[in-house]
């Protein structure tokens, strides 16, 4: 059908297409000029290029992520248990107490501890490697799958793998390493124990995002700098990473996104307690906590719910700060 | 063209029909069809969380039972212990999909029961199967009562014991002539007894290991020791926190001392070292197994008594009627069946250590037989038990946040009197917390 509309001087048989469907929109906008009728000649329309490809995913969408927010909206404001029965609206009860609950804090605490440490972590070491992968001459594809494989494994498998490396007994860190230390046990370690792993697991993805940028910068403006008399050094600073730099915006965005979400590598290595001293609790563990060993579901929808306003504003700051990035530079 | 192209829509949406109606129509299929598969008359489906030995067992006991009843097809699901099994089973009882018999531990009960996701027993039902009251520990069965009904039949206890190795203790001159560890009343003999443990243990290996790491061990250990030193949490309408901080300090420190004296070594895996020639472990009675196994010399007391009156923490698996809409009749009647049947035959359950709860089993001269389960049987009449409030019970919200505040004591990074400072404050946050079946904190 769109072979039909793209070229008017289209064979008999395919004309006989447009004049069997004379209601097309164009033609008869002029006759019926009214509101209505227009929205639905621009939704008719909008349907007609791809509507019905989309609306598979806009109704999962609608049945897996709209639906069950709004539930979880709904119930923040209610004493919902388990079970489901007897819920009665409570108002803003759940969010007075979790806003004086020290837990909350603490939690949400502990995930920013660990955003903190894991984006710069990230950023640096997924640039480095791959300039290495980058640069290298043999065997590239060596590099960029030992790079990449790691974010191919479960998080369960990282978070049991580790959990056995940092074993002070018998794992990788102390026995073959000989680093004496207690990872998961101490409160000083225990977070960057996980931030250990989750780099190891993590990076290959914005490894990956780097190398695509890497190879997109055109090869003339480092044999030009060449010609200049731009060292290797000259043309890393000068050329390429300000060439990197909107690739950087997008790694740090999405690392700080994932990052504040941080969960199942964490509950893994510390077999779903709170950590040395409680000191790994994350904020989505903590929701978990209250939803399903308290059975206080309203609580933990109310908190999941304060949780979801923090990170929808870190991901709508990236926006605004991105248009206003690129009116900057027009 | 229009028009074939609407058929061939319309021919995709009615096989896509088709194939979503067909997988709802096999799924209804075979839930009938395992409903009718097995011929027996009636069905008894039952919920528990027993893995490893423990599982062997049950599922020998369950044979037994289908044995003697061919009548009752029994179908049971093992689920895995802790949280997740408790959330599939408030689930289930208010979705009305429940099995009809279930296991879980009593320290969960006050959780449960007063919230209409248990049924009550029907205790005539039980004593026509041969089970009553006068057969159980007095204590047991009064945590099994909500509310002059009784809604868990306690199949066992499963107290934390002091193991000791007898070749270690021998040498160190901690036995008695039954060739028993011989009893220890105080701080300072238990101390003493280690210290002449130590010398008799290889160098490198630690004299005890009291999973100084652990949050669960260490709330049970705690709670072993402050009931011996006659402390409580709440009282008896818990309203209030009656938590006494002075004898907790001295807890706290009872237990530091193991690690700053060097007799226990943080971190390291306790099983492995006592199995190697450590003197002592403290464990859950289900450790049993795992040292009968190597054929190692042991025996098992209850914790030692250094506070004054002997208690140990235990906990106790115990049978429920997850709540249905319409219990009764026939598979009512064969839950109560199955429950006292395994209730009565718990000599099997006893092998994986833990005291059963039919008092008549611990007369049974093969339950005598064991060793060393009838060393500490006495555990039954002196079990240190969490509070009865909604949040307790074995991996609880209760122990989830008050344990790691000891391990952070045993540790060293709290002074115990901040530590305890802060274990009352998780009971007063604790109180304070809506209970979100309704009711109030019990």
């Amino acid at each position: 059908m769109t072979s039909a509309e793209m070229s008017p001087a289209a064979t008999p048989s395919v004309r006989m297409t447009t004049v069997g469907t004379p209601a097309a929109p164009r033609a008869i906008r002029p006759v019926a000029a009214t509101a209505e009728a227009s929205t639905r000649a621009r939704l008719g329309r909008a349907f007609q290029h791809g509507g019905w490809f989309v609306a598979p995913f806009l109704l999962l969408y609608a049945l897996f992520v709209l639906t069950p927010l709004a539930r979880g909206l709904w119930l923040s404001f209610t004493d919902a248990n388990i079970t489901g029965e007897d819920a009665s609206f409570v108002g803003f009860d759940n969010y007075t107490e979790a806003l004086k609950d020290p837990l909350v804090w603490e939690s949400l605490g502990h995930s920013a501890y660990f955003t903190l440490l894991v984006v710069p972590c990230i950023v640096v070491l997924a640039l480095l490697l791959a300039l290495l992968a980058h640069h290298i001459e043999h065997a590239k594809w060596l590099w960029r799958l030992c790079f990449f494989a790691p974010f191919l494994l479960p998080s369960a498998v990282v978070g049991n793998m580790w959990r056995w490396m940092f074993n002070p007994d018998t794992g990788l860190m102390d026995h073959v390493f000989g680093m004496e230390s207690a990872w998961l046990t101490q409160k000083s370690t225990a977070m960057t124990a996980v931030v250990v792993a989750t780099l190891w697991w993590t990076v290959g993805f914005s490894f990956l995002l780097y190398l695509a940028a890497l190879q997109n910068i055109p090869r003339h403006l480092y044999e030009a700098a060449a010609l200049d008399g731009a060292g290797p050094w000259g043309r890393l600073v000068h050329i390429t990473l300000p060439l990197l730099r909107s690739i950087t915006g997008l790694v740090v965005a999405l690392q700080i996104l994932a990052s504040l979400q941080v969960f199942d590598q964490v509950v893994v290595m510390y077999e779903f307690g709170p950590g040395p001293e409680e000191s790994t609790r994350t904020m989505v563990q903590y929701t978990l906590e209250q939803g399903f060993t308290s059975y206080r579901v309203g609580y933990a929808s109310a908190i999941s719910i304060l949780f979801f306003v923090i990170i929808a504003a870190f991901a709508l700051a990236r926006m605004w700060l991105l248009r206003k990035r690129e009116e900057g530079v027009r | 063209m229009g028009r074939p192209d609407l058929t061939r829509r319309n021919l995709l949406a009615a096989a896509g029909g088709l194939a979503v109606a067909g997988s709802f129509g096999l799924a209804a299929a075979g839930g009938g069809a395992s409903a009718l598969a097995s011929g027996a008359g009636t069905r008894v489906r039952y919920w528990n969380l027993f893995s490893g030995g423990d599982g062997i067992n049950m599922i020998r006991m369950l044979d037994a039972f289908r044995k003697a009843n061919p009548g009752i097809d029994v179908k049971d699901s093992t689920l895995r212990w802790g949280n997740p099994y408790y959330t599939k089973l408030a689930m289930t009882a208010s979705g009305s999909r429940a099995p009809e018999l279930g296991v879980m531990h009593l320290g969960r009960l006050a959780g449960f029961a007063p919230q209409r996701l248990l049924d009550p027993f029907d205790i005539e039902l039980l004593a026509k199967y041969g089970v009553k009251e006068a057969d159980f520990n007095p204590a047991l069965w009064k945590r099994a009562v909500v509310d002059g009904k009784l809604y868990a039949l306690p199949l066992d206890i499963h107290p934390q014991l002091n193991f000791y190795r007898k070749d270690v203790c021998k040498q160190a001159g901690l036995l008695g002539d039954d060739g028993r560890l011989v009893p220890i009343g105080s701080v300072d003999e238990w101390f003493a007894a280690l210290k002449s443990a130590r010398k008799a243990v290889r160098k490198g290996l630690q004299a005890v290991g009291i999973h100084a790491f652990d949050q669960n061990f260490s709330w049970w250990f705690f709670l072993s020791f402050y009931a011996q030193a006659g402390g409580s949490y709440y009282n008896a309408d818990l309203t209030e926190v009656t938590f006494d901080e002075d004898k907790a300090v001295e807890v706290l420190e009872f237990l530091r001392r193991h690690v700053t004296d060097g007799y226990s070594i943080a971190g390291v895996p306790d099983v492995e070292h006592f199995m190697n020639g450590g003197a002592f472990v403290w464990e859950g009675c289900w450790s049993v197994p795992v040292y009968s196994g190597p054929k190692i010399d042991y025996g098992a007391a209850p914790l030692p008594a250094v506070f004054g009156k002997p208690a140990t923490q235990a906990e106790s698996h115990a049978f429920v009627l997850p709540h249905q809409s319409g219990r009764g009749g026939a598979s009512n009647a064969a839950a109560h069946q199955l429950a006292a049947y395994v209730v009565q035959h718990a000599v099997d359950w006893a092998a994986g250590g833990h005291i059963p709860a039919y008092l008549p089993t611990l007369d049974d001269p093969a339950y005598q037989k064991l060793e060393p389960q009838s060393e500490y049987a006495s555990a039954m009449d002196n079990m240190a038990l969490e509070p009865e409030a909604w949040f307790a019970g074995s991996s609880g919200t209760l122990s989830q946040r008050i344990g790691p505040v000891i391990v952070s004591s045993n540790l060293g990074s709290a002074k115990p009197d901040q530590a305890a400072r802060r274990m009352r404050r998780v009971l007063e946050q604790l109180l304070d917390m809506k209970n979100p079946m309704g009711g109030d904190a019990s």
